[in-house]
């Protein structure tokens, strides 16, 4: 379905200032087009969710709770991936 | 009056509404609000570096949640485009008339709202026999079918809103009131390009709000 309401953000719009709404680096007019965003759209309200609570058990983790392999294999695909292969 | 940013500058106390998730929980914050006593309103909460957002009744549509409180605002108070902010905040009451059983009929009297709306295009297209395939729907689900079926050939206004209607249908049947007060409007959007006609939605929401939640016009207090 088209959008109605030219000035509404889209979902995709949405994803992409989820980081900034959540470090509450957004400009007032913005955030409050996410919040209303999030009032009404089940499906970016159970992502916000989910980004919170990935953030939150991201928190608990102390780099010596990764198991060493993990950890290589981590490392190995960060260098790989700013190397853009 | 308001100034550019809205700053009322008044030494006042606004009375206002805001809505909660279960639980008095903030929805973007997610923190808890402390309630009120038996016959004192909660302490005072200050979020650091910001303010407190509440709504007029005008407002109360674009924030729908599960519960909904009567709050004080403290001055200097804000007045935004779809909600006033003050310095801090607290909890007066609980609005117990806004319950899950008024928040799942909310999304129910928008859906048939916006099918009232496009059974009326559907008789303006002589088109009678799907006007009346919709007036005969009994749940919002039996809507969302007849209305998505009748959205699928999309080519005069009325089939283009059906998709909302239909959209709306669908949320109301999962209980997802703010989703299918938010397609309802869209429908009466999509049916009407006149200007104000968000406007007028946005206030009828409000009204059954007010009506089914039994709110007073919320006032401000001079200190």
């Amino acid at each position: 379905m088209s959008k109605v309401r030219p000035q509404d953000l889209t979902c995709k719009e949405l994803v992409e200032l989820l980081t900034e709404f959540l470090d509450g680096a957004l400009e007032e007019s913005v955030r409050t087009q996410v919040e209303q965003h999030l009032v009404w759209c089940p499906g970016c309200s159970e992502y916000l969710r989910q980004f919170r609570a990935t953030i939150g058990a991201t928190r608990k983790l102390a780099e010596e709770d990764l198991p060493q392999r993990v950890r290589e294999n981590l490392l190995d695909a960060f260098r790989h991936w700013r190397h853009g292969s | 009056m308001p100034s550019d940013t809205g700053d009322t500058g008044a030494s006042e106390i606004m009375l206002a509404w805001k809505f909660l998730e279960r639980g008095r929980v903030a929805p973007f914050g997610g923190h808890v609000w402390p309630t009120p006593g038996t016959d004192a309103p909660g302490p005072w909460i200050q979020p650091p570096g910001g303010e407190v957002f509440a709504c007029r009744i005008s407002d109360l549509p674009w924030w729908i949640n599960a519960e909904l409180w009567e709050v004080e605002l403290e001055a200097p108070i804000r007045t935004l485009s779809t909600q006033v902010a003050g310095c801090r905040g607290r909890l007066l009451r609980r609005m117990v008339g806004w319950d899950d059983v008024a928040l799942r009929a909310y999304g129910v009297a928008c859906a048939e709202r916006a099918r009232d709306l496009v059974v009326s295009l559907f008789l303006r297209e002589g088109r009678t026999a799907d006007a009346d395939a919709l007036r005969q729907t009994r749940s919002p689900l039996e809507l969302c079918r007849v209305s998505q079926g009748l959205a699928a050939e999309a080519t005069t206004p009325a089939t283009t809103m059906a998709g909302y209607v239909g959209a709306s249908a669908f949320r109301a049947a999962e209980g997802r009131a703010a989703a299918a007060a938010r397609h309802a409007a869209d429908a009466a959007m999509a049916a009407d390009g006149t200007p104000g006609v968000l406007e007028r939605e946005i206030e009828w929401q409000a009204r059954w709000i007010v009506e089914r939640a039994g709110l007073g016009v919320p006032t401000v207090a001079t200190v």
